[in-house]
């Protein structure tokens, strides 16, 4: 799966306010749609906006400061302290919440009541981790060996190596140990497939440099890149492959007649999912061992919607 | 100036190259003759002053439309006649096909290639007006590899952005169907064969119902599920006269092709009927078998949601089914996790009739039949320690890579076995 993605639309992950430092203003919508804040009162007190307060002039500022101005004080404080109180620090410009947030503001008089927020919070801590931890199958690395190479002569020389130029201009050769697969071309770049690991993988390929350095080329070892990488888990429970392609249409493409899989094409991070009804899940197209383990922690809560609890 | 050949009429080589009313004449020096018009233009729209002009490369029409593209755009043309579509289908299928032919990913691919994309267009506009067009169908009027046609199908999906929806299963049912030559009366089908169209229909759709809510449809091909569930319904409106034919005759007669995966659909069918049928009050008592339960099926599909109720076990599925239950022991072949109902209707179970009937025995999960009779197969161990310890650094001697180098006996016996060397 070497293609590119088309740009379809992002999965919808829930809005993270905590890595993307975003500013209030825009958490503050889904407060005020949640609890009627009102829009005087700003989250951020380095802006606190008291316009609410009459003016204070040099006059007044003996009366009506003391009555008015005093008990909006002692409220704002109020609710200060119970914001504290309820766990909600807040920064110049940051927010961080422990893990039931509760309303910034009540306004004077009003006890609104403590509504949970709809939770903000990472996928992987809204709902506890899958406990499943997808194994690694198979590594596609490259490196350059910066040295042309005599592909026949290495086929002669060498007892684990096929060439069979009319069919494909590489050698192939095999290890046991680590075991895997490496194609060698001519200008001295070389793929190397089958490890299980990444050290394996950089392993591997070192010895196969080595035996071309045996050979009596000049081989180096530059820019090792793992390419691509794949891994498998089973999720233990049988999926309805239709349901999902229904309710996943821009990801997901289930043509039964040309595959018995459903191919999730996840755009973040952006890997390939083959999903089969038996519940294993095959994911591709890493370039590192992360993405892996967090697509299938964005798709196990996707399966789990579709196991059938009867 | 000069230019080849000879005058016709006197023979000399003075040839010149003049100019007529802007028109390019080829005349002879010496005797004026006139050798040819618009001989020596280099541009192909010159060179059709010599011809009608006809209407279409007077407004441009086609001049727009490479020949590919025109071509294409027929065969797209003709594929939706054959098919029978609505006209709004071929002015879709044709809008994407110049779309898809314009983009660099298709435009120098292989006339085969062309082809196929032209049945991808058709095949995926009858997919999105929900029109039950199958690949195999598509396939066998372009005379094409299903593999190619795959990739291709993909491919212009991918570029073009489409998504095409999943094809309906009740549609396909209806569709597949009307191509079997059951409902007519002819010279080769007998009076007992015949079936009504509607009746054959209906019962049809409940088994595909029933198999899909069973697990049977989900990652397999369509076609051979419809097969199976029309020879099936077929069977069970008339026994008497039918539960002798195989299936293979069946096909024969309808006229219809016989997917090989459909015999191993109408087992699996079969089983589920079965299973089903142990749990009906008034077949419990009959020993039905894979022939007899066919009698049934009416009653079966009338209560079908109830029977795969009761019929399998439906636990949360959290550990694979090994396939041991049939065995009948009763309470120890039942999964170890899941719901204790399970394990008390197998413990209750006790089966009166001996051996074969395990029916009454603990209850089969309903899962897909991947899961149910999993391929033995060895799974990798995890990484061990001493793997997890690697660090992809670590020195190799040399005695390891010169195992995988040949001696110098073995070159030269390799050289002399070789013509190349």
């Amino acid at each position: 799966f070497k293609d590119d993605f088309s740009t379809g639309p992002h999965l919808f992950t829930p809005m993270n306010p905590y890595d993307v430092g975003l500013p209030i203003q825009t958490t503050k919508d889904v407060y005020s749609a949640q609890c009627h804040q009102p829009k005087e009162f700003h989250t951020d007190f380095s802006s606190v906006d008291l316009s609410f307060l009459p003016d204070v002039t040099q006059d007044n500022k003996d009366q009506s400061l003391p009555a008015d101005g005093h008990e909006m004080q002692k409220e704002l404080d109020g609710s200060v302290l119970r914001n504290e109180d309820s766990g909600v620090f807040v920064d110049e410009s940051s927010f961080s919440y422990s893990e039931a947030p509760q309303p910034p503001f009540e306004t004077s008089g009003e006890s609104s009541p403590v509504t949970p927020m709809t939770p903000i919070t990472p996928v992987s801590s809204a709902s506890e981790s899958s406990g499943i931890v997808p194994q690694l199958q198979n590594i596609v690395a490259t490196v350059n060996l910066a040295c042309k190479l005599d592909l026949k002569n290495i086929a002669l020389h060498a007892r684990n190596a096929e060439y069979n130029p009319k069919r494909f201009a590489a050698v192939i050769m095999r290890i046991r140990e680590p075991r895997t697969t490496a194609l060698i071309f001519s200008s001295g770049k070389m793929v190397c497939t089958g490890a299980k690991s990444e050290e394996q993988s950089r392993l591997a390929a070192r010895k196969y440099a080595r035996v071309v350095q045996k050979l009596g080329f000049p081989a180096k070892f530059l820019d090792f890149k793992i390419q691509n990488m794949v891994g498998s888990c089973d999720v233990r429970f049988p999926i309805r492959l239709e349901g999902l392609v229904l309710m996943h249409q821009q990801f997901s493409s289930y043509e039964p007649e040309l595959f018995p899989g459903l191919i999730y094409r996840m755009v973040k991070p952006r890997i390939v999912l083959l999903i089969f009804v038996s519940g294993k899940v095959v994911l591709t197209g890493a370039k590192d061992r992360s993405e892996i383990y967090e697509a299938f922690e964005n798709i196990y809560p996707i399966l789990k919607g579709f196991k059938k609890p009867s | 100036m000069a230019a080849r050949g000879r005058c016709p009429e006197c023979g000399s080589a003075a040839l010149v190259e003049d100019a007529l009313y802007a028109q390019q004449q080829l005349v002879c020096a010496s005797c004026g003759c006139v050798l040819a018009e618009g001989l020596l233009t280099t541009t192909y729209t010159e060179e059709e002053h010599l011809r009608e002009v006809a209407y279409s490369q007077s407004t441009g029409q086609k001049e727009q439309l490479s020949r590919c593209l025109q071509r294409g755009i027929r065969r797209v043309q003709d594929l939706c006649k054959v098919l029978q579509l609505p006209t709004a289908f071929e002015e879709t299928a044709v809008s994407y096909f110049q779309r898809a032919l314009q983009l660099p990913a298709f435009h120098l691919v292989s006339l085969e290639k062309k082809e196929l994309l032209g049945g991808c267009c058709v095949f995926i506009t009858c997919r999105q007006h929900n029109w039950p067009l199958t690949m195999g169908t598509v396939c066998s009027l372009l005379y094409a590899k299903q593999e190619l046609f795959a990739g291709v199908f993909l491919s212009l999906q991918r570029e073009l952005g489409l998504s095409v929806p999943t094809l309906s299963l009740a549609d396909l049912v209806k569709t597949h169907l009307s191509s079997f030559q059951l409902f007519q009366p002819s010279a080769n089908i007998p009076a007992p064969f015949l079936e009504d169209k509607d009746k054959l229909v209906a019962r049809t759709m409940g088994i595909v119902e029933l198999a899909s809510e069973a697990w049977l449809v989900t990652g397999r091909h369509p076609v051979p599920v419809v097969t199976a569930a029309a020879f099936l319904a077929w069977q069970s409106l008339q026994p008497r006269a039918r539960l002798s034919f195989p299936l293979a005759r069946f096909c024969r007669l309808a006229g219809v092709d016989l997917p090989p995966p459909a015999h191993l659909r109408l087992k699996e069918l079969l089983e589920i009927l079965l299973g089903m049928a142990s749990r009906l009050a008034w077949l419990r008592g009959l020993r039905l078998d894979k022939k007899t339960v066919v009698k049934h099926v009416g009653d079966l599909l009338q209560h079908r949601v109830f029977l795969l109720r009761k019929a399998f076990c439906h636990e949360e599925g959290e550990q694979q089914w090994d396939g041991a239950l049939d065995k009948g022991s009763t309470g120890q072949g039942s999964p170890g996790q899941g719901s204790p109902s399970c394990s008390l209707v197998a413990q209750k179970k006790d089966c009166p009739l001996a051996g074969k009937h395990q029916r009454e025995g603990p209850l089969r999960p309903l899962l897909p039949p991947c899961l149910i009779h999993p391929r033995k197969r060895l799974r990798p161990t995890a990484p061990s320690a001493s793997d997890s310890a690697l660090t992809g650094d670590e020195p190799i001697s040399d005695s390891e890579i010169e195992q995988y180098l040949r001696s110098p006996e073995e070159i030269r016996a390799f050289r002399k076995a070789k013509a190349w060397s």
